[in-house]
């Protein structure tokens, strides 16, 4: 081959990506830049939004190979992991690894609280429809309201994986925010007198209910929404693996290592997700706003629960811990320390409000958990059709709730 | 799938009551569950006496401390006694 130093420089500067650089990747690139920048110097969810915002940065740099849609590129094999329900459910784990139940168990009216926050995801469910979604993507934007990371992905991937990006960096970005969002909310529906109250210390709860609780609400919960299986389900073994204290080693791993690694690779999935022609649309701003009235309505929801609950109970109860009821553990929690002390110095709310944070991470994935039976595909059956072949036809029960599902959808 | 915002109104109202029945269910399977097993607080650990070390212990332990000071202080260990030591 004749070698020419002109043609040959030629060729290798048309092989950089300069040349194929087009202004959508220019803007995600700065977006991109926007995330590492929020996250290093602004402190913004720095363990999501770091590896999040590398992903954005390496997706859109063209012929890298580095887009979710790019096939047999390196994140696309980690986006797999979103594909097929791997890595939320096993965050969950982590989560319930690290996740202490003993002051929802010792003051189970709290769970009201995590369901009364609830209302901010279907606050947004309807605004969505408003704003002309389907319902299925309607469903995906509203359990931003959650304030759930990874219930937020899981059902996103299932109902419209084509809105994953966007979804994904609202629900951790407002989550970040949730020290300046709540706390005018809270204080605007609060009396002084009302973030003044102090609540009786919490009963003590034996270990046993702590053992048990987690396989109770896995047989109760999965038996009613089966689709919600995979979080609910590796939640509880996370918290499992905490309480029983006979598996230090897999509590250990599954609340530092498992989750660390874990988080690296959703966040990078789910960053490579965010190309131009996927996050530069119309879309992507609506469900930013509609993120932020979700986030609103779920503190609102949650605040005004706490208000009912308060007269109820004849004021034992400090409406500002319903503002927890959003999941965003523990961030939500101290919250509503912050605004109680604020209030009165030597107010700690923070173990009560401990109670509806984590009862907001079981509603926001029963939420789900309804959105899958009434639009997704419960069971997997859809797969399991696919797999028919493989795996022999599916059974009699399983053909029957297809049934009774096709029959709601229509 | 058609989506309206009425569709979305009965959807939301159907969903809210699904978490509340399934939460509900739960706060009164806690409560069945702390009922039957109470807390129990584990036994008051013994009284502490006044000092945990075993005589043969202590002595050695003045002895290590005397010898310390002397040290520290540029006396012998015969200029000055230890009468007590607490823990605190």
């Amino acid at each position: 081959m004749e070698f020419s130093f002109s043609s040959s420089a030629s060729k290798i500067a048309h092989s950089t990506a300069f040349f194929s650089l087009e202004g959508g990747d220019v803007i995600m690139l700065g977006i991109a830049c926007v995330l590492i920048y929020l996250a290093i110097w602004k402190k913004f969810e720095p363990l999501l939004l770091l590896p999040m915002g590398f992903g954005c940065l390496l997706a859109n740099i063209p012929m890298s190979m580095m887009a979710s849609t790019d096939t047999g590129g390196l994140l696309n094999f980690f986006y797999q992991g979103i594909e097929h329900e791997v890595l939320p459910p096993l965050i969950f784990m982590g989560v319930g690894a690290l996740t202490d139940f003993g002051p929802l168990l010792a003051n189970p009216s709290t769970f009201l609280l995590g369901a009364a926050a609830q209302v901010g995801v279907y606050t947004t469910l309807i605004g969505a429809v408003f704003l002309g979604f389907n319902m299925q993507e309607a469903s995906a934007i509203g359990i931003i309201g959650g304030a759930d990371g990874p219930t937020s992905i899981f059902l996103a991937s299932k109902l419209a994986p084509h809105l994953l990006a966007p979804i994904a960096v609202a629900a951790y970005s407002y989550m970040s925010l949730v020290p300046l969002i709540q706390p005018p909310i809270m204080k605007l529906l609060t009396t002084e007198k009302e973030r003044k109250i102090k609540m009786e210390q919490l009963k003590p709860i034996s270990q046993t209910v702590k053992i048990v609780f987690p396989v109770t609400v896995t047989i109760v919960c999965c038996l009613m929404l089966p689709g919600v299986t995979p979080l609910l389900g590796m939640l509880m073994l996370g918290n499992l693996f905490r309480e029983s204290g006979v598996t230090a080693r897999l509590h250990e791993t599954a609340e530092t290592h498992l989750i660390n690694i874990v988080t690296i690779l959703l966040a990078l999935a789910v960053g490579s997700s965010m190309t131009a022609q996927s996050f530069l649309q119309w879309e992507t701003i609506k469900i930013i706003i509609l993120g932020l009235l979700a986030f609103t309505f779920a503190t609102a929801g949650g605040v005004i629960f706490g208000k009912i609950m308060c007269k109820f109970t004849g004021g034992r109860v400090n409406p500002l811990i319903g503002s927890a009821g959003v999941s965003a553990v523990p961030m939500a929690a101290r919250v509503s320390q912050k605004v109680g002390s604020e209030a009165d110095s030597s107010n700690f709310l923070l173990m009560h409000a401990m109670g509806p944070n984590v009862a907001g991470v079981i509603g926001s994935a029963v939420a789900a958990g309804v959105f899958l039976s009434l639009f997704g595909d419960v069971s997997g059956m859809d797969t399991h059709a696919a797999l028919a072949p493989v795996i022999g036809s599916p059974e009699p029960g399983i053909q029957a709730i297809a049934t009774v599902v096709d029959a709601i959808k229509q | 799938m058609e989506a309206s915002v009425s569709a979305a109104v009965n959807v939301s109202i159907l969903a809210i009551s699904v978490i509340f029945t399934v939460l509900i269910i739960l706060i009164f399977t806690i409560k069945t569950l702390v009922k039957l097993m109470p807390y129990q607080a584990s036994p008051a650990p013994l009284a502490k006496s006044g000092s945990t070390s075993s005589p043969q212990k202590q002595d050695d332990q003045v002895a290590a401390i005397t010898a310390a000071l002397a040290a520290h202080m540029g006396k012998r260990p015969d200029e000055f006694r230890i009468v007590n030591i607490q823990s605190r």
